[in-house]
């Protein structure tokens, strides 16, 4: 009797913990054409929504209420209602949209070409493309500063970061960054902005308003040679003060200091994570894994790895939404 | 048979299995270099620092190192259960087993009460392996080191039940030598100890089979899971059955009317 | 009530007998010598005796208690010396007579005073706190023999007691016993092929090829069997196949 309880109560007070908060999770699966539901409480798998062809970038409205999708193959973005949790229309968005961006007011799309070196802005309401910008080889990662005045594009295969006016859309400058960027991000003061090298495994710093390169962060997996380690996705902590880092094919993901730059700590994670997001209360960081078709719950505070659940054929993006 | 002399007897072959343990220090060493050495060097050249894929009970990827500790904390106890049978076997040529067997108390009861302190002298080892595997990051929750505690009991006692056995059927110390090549080392490498379940049916399903027939595999699982507050039916049952089974077979073989003594005698 | 007694006991080990329909007994408050060359069958007999394993045919009986149906009664008669060593030798003196006084439900209390008696009887009481392994071979058979007497028995076995010990040595052992006995009124069952070891106010069997060839006392074996000396007397009686 004594053995079972020793076996019991401790099995109860385990399925007690883990994420409290109520927030519903989304990934897209590149290869299943699907988008995952994932109950945040219950690290559980939900519901999937049929979404269209290689759906990879995500974004949600600024009510939260809708999930914008961007299909690759299909060369448009899907409209989901989540509440409804199907596809309530469609935008225009040039070919091959890879990722995406929501502008702070609400209204407009700014979205990778990836095959024709352009930004597409598309406005959500007249579900039309309103500006084209050109930009380097191969745009990929997207990112809009917290006032709304920049919006930045790396080019992967130009090596570069572009930095666009968001009012004019007229390229404010273009910055050399590491071979093969993939995704960038701007710090929550906009003061900052943090770009992702894949090829390199680094990520470059530039100070936003004189564009001078203020750090690089290297990356390094004990055991894993230089080439495995590549960043990919970037998240930003809503204080600024840690930075989480995708390393792709090294299955980590990585928890920097955004002050001195320093990796903290490494997360061992699932089978090549591409993107990772937070959720609300900053408590728990979401991976989603390319190769081997899940994501990994990571508990910030107690520093480890809850639980890496199945979602799906291809992980590619993750949003946090309510 | 009298509780009062049960209990006496009960402590004193307790005692007598903690002063003998403590006066082996070589024992001692060796029995805790042995899974650290393991961990240290052998985990290294095999690890996946890629991760291994999710196992139950583990929930996510974890490192072979997290892996492989409850393998090694059940291979620190089947070691431990052979080297008591082996001193079995040398107490029996050197003549200390006949006297314990000349206690006026029933035979069972005396096999048990040795097994059992043989295996709760063996366990503060266990603690400092799975204490000292903090250092390689193979940090269960906490509760994990209480809830495993009564899985190494119950594996330590079918292990040791299987080494009585093996020292009630062999009578010479060549022939347990042969049994730890041919019988110790394939349950310990034909097991889920050092390699997860599916990894094994990718090298063959033969192999996958044994393992999973096999009794170590269960008692690994066993302590894997409750270290990690879970609990697998199959692999209790499996390793009580295996007990009960282990431990009737090994009092058979030293019943004074049908053990091998009495087929074979004494030299 | 005989202290010992065997009735028509046989054993065999595979095809082989090793015991052929063994009978005799040793009285209460007696010494009886067990005389045989190696291979006569004493150790097997001793193992039958001692509840190690049961005899394929025949009975032995302790005090009354049959060792095959009631083996803790007739075992806790009786005290043990093995021929092979039977201390941990890694364990002081004083740590193998606790065991052995535990394993006969003895209280700590009188488990300490008998050992300083019966130690100091047998003079080694000075050795208590020694290892057993720093001990002499007379130090550590009377060590086995202290061990034996813990639980107080009334019958006392030893097999071949006297091995590897000098001359000197084995007839201060012999001594020690006989005075045991002597003072207690335990009777003793003393398995040897030493012919010197026997006093003429013991009892003998004397056993050979697996049978009891004589049994009775030694003061009365020269004249029966019409010989000169103990030696001519089991030379004759074992002379046989």
């Amino acid at each position: 009797m004594q053995v079972l309880i020793v076996i019991v109560v401790p099995l109860l007070l385990s399925a007690l913990a883990g994420p409290a908060a109520a927030e519903t999770i989304y990934v897209s699966n590149e290869q299943d054409n699907t988008v995952a539901v994932i109950d945040g409480a219950t690290m559980t798998l939900s519901a999937t929504i049929d979404v269209g062809r290689r759906p990879r970038g995500l974004a949600l409205s600024a009510d939260k209420k809708i999930l914008f999708v961007a299909e690759g193959d299909g060369n448009r973005i899907d409209v989901v209602d989540l509440a409804k949790r199907q596809i309530v229309g469609q935008l225009p968005t040039g070919a091959d949209p890879e990722f995406f961006v929501v502008h702070p007011d609400g209204k407009r799309l700014f979205v990778a070409n990836e095959n024709d070196n352009l930004v597409s802005v598309v406005d959500i309401a007249a579900a039309q493309v309103i500006g084209t910008v050109d930009v380097g080889v191969e745009p990929e990662g997207m990112a809009v500063s917290p006032d709304g005045r920049y919006v930045a594009c790396t080019s992967e295969t130009s090596s570069m970061v572009h930095l666009i006016d968001a009012g004019s859309l007229e390229l404010v400058d273009n910055l050399l960054v590491d071979t093969r960027p993939r995704a960038a991000a701007f710090s929550p003061d906009g003061k900052r902005l943090w770009v992702s090298s894949e090829i390199r495994g680094t990520v470059t710093v530039f100070d936003t308003l004189t564009r001078a390169q203020t750090g690089k962060v290297q990356f390094e997996v004990q055991g894993i040679r230089r080439e495995g380690v590549q960043a990919v996705g970037i998240e930003m902590s809503r204080n600024g003060g840690t930075a989480y880092v995708a390393l792709g094919p090294a299955n980590r993901v990585a928890e920097v200091d955004t002050g001195t730059l320093a990796v903290r700590r490494l997360y061992l994670v699932g089978q090549r994570p591409w993107h990772v997001a937070l959720s609300d209360d900053q408590k728990h960081l979401i991976s989603a894994n390319g190769n081997s078709g899940d994501i990994s719950f990571i508990d910030l505070e107690n520093d480890e790895v809850l639980k890496s659940l199945p979602v799906g054929r291809g992980p590619w993006g993750v949003v946090v939404g309510p | 048979m009298k509780r009062r002399h049960a209990l006496r007897a009960l402590n004193g072959i307790f005692h007598r299995e903690l002063l003998r343990t403590l006066r082996q220090r070589g024992r001692l060493v060796s029995a805790m270099v042995r899974p650290l050495v393991w961990l240290a060097i052998f985990a290294a050249g095999f690890r996946s620092v890629l991760g291994l894929s999710t196992t139950p009970p583990y929930q996510t990827y974890v490192l072979y190192e997290v892996y492989v500790v409850p393998g090694l904390a059940a291979m620190m106890l089947l070691f431990h259960a052979m080297a008591s049978s082996l001193a079995m076997v040398y107490d029996r040529e050197m003549g200390s087993m006949r006297l314990l067997l000349t206690a006026p108390l029933p035979r069972w009861y005396l096999l048990g009460a040795r097994l059992l302190a043989s295996v709760v002298v063996g366990l503060p080892l266990v603690y400092l392996f799975l204490v000292v595997a903090r250092y390689w990051d193979v940090r269960p929750p906490m509760l994990g080191y209480l809830a495993v505690l009564p899985a190494l009991v119950l594996s330590g006692l079918m292990l040791g039940a299987f080494g009585l056995l093996v020292s009630s059927l062999s009578t010479q110390m060549e022939n347990f030598a042969g049994v730890m090549n041919f019988v110790i080392f394939p349950m310990f490498f034909a097991s889920t100890a050092l390699y997860p379940l599916w990894r094994l049916a990718e090298a063959g399903p033969v192999l996958a089979t044994v393992a999973m027939l096999n009794p170590f595999s269960h008692a690994v699982e066993l302590i894997r899971f409750a270290l990690y507050l879970r609990f697998t039916p199959i692999s209790f049952l499996v390793v009580l059955a295996c007990l009960l089974v282990f431990f009737l077979a090994a009092v058979v073989g030293y019943d004074p009317g049908r053990g091998l003594w009495s087929r074979r005698g004494d030299q | 009530m005989n202290a010992l007694s065997l009735d028509s006991v046989s054993h065999s080990f595979k095809q082989r007998r090793v015991l052929d329909a063994v009978s005799f007994s040793v009285a209460q408050g007696r010494v009886c010598i067990l005389l045989g060359r190696n291979g006569a069958g004493k150790t097997t007999l001793f193992s039958l005796v001692t509840g190690l394993y049961h005899a394929r045919f025949g009975s032995v009986q302790v005090f009354g208690h049959a060792m095959r149906t009631d083996p803790a009664a007739a075992l806790a008669a009786m005290g043990v010396v093995f021929q092979q060593q039977t201390l941990d030798l890694d364990l002081t003196t004083a740590e193998n007579l606790r065991y052995h006084a535990a394993l006969h439900g003895l209280a700590a209390e009188v488990a300490e005073a008998r050992m300083r008696e019966e130690l100091g009887r047998l003079a080694v009481l000075d050795r208590l706190h020694d290892p057993v392994r720093s001990l002499s071979g007379g130090q550590r058979r009377r060590v086995e023999i202290a061990r034996a007497l813990m639980h107080r028995p009334r019958i006392l076995l030893l097999d071949e007691p006297t091995t590897g010990l000098d001359v000197p040595g084995r007839q201060a052992l012999a001594h020690h016993v006989h005075g045991l006995c002597r003072e207690r009124g335990i009777a003793a069952l003393w398995a040897t092929h030493f012919l010197e070891e026997v006093t003429p106010e013991d009892d003998v069997v004397v056993l050979h090829a697996g049978r009891v060839q004589w049994a009775g006392g030694a003061d009365r074996i020269e004249a029966e069997l019409g010989v000169a000396s103990m030696t001519d007397a089991f030379a004759k009686l074992t002379a046989a196949a």
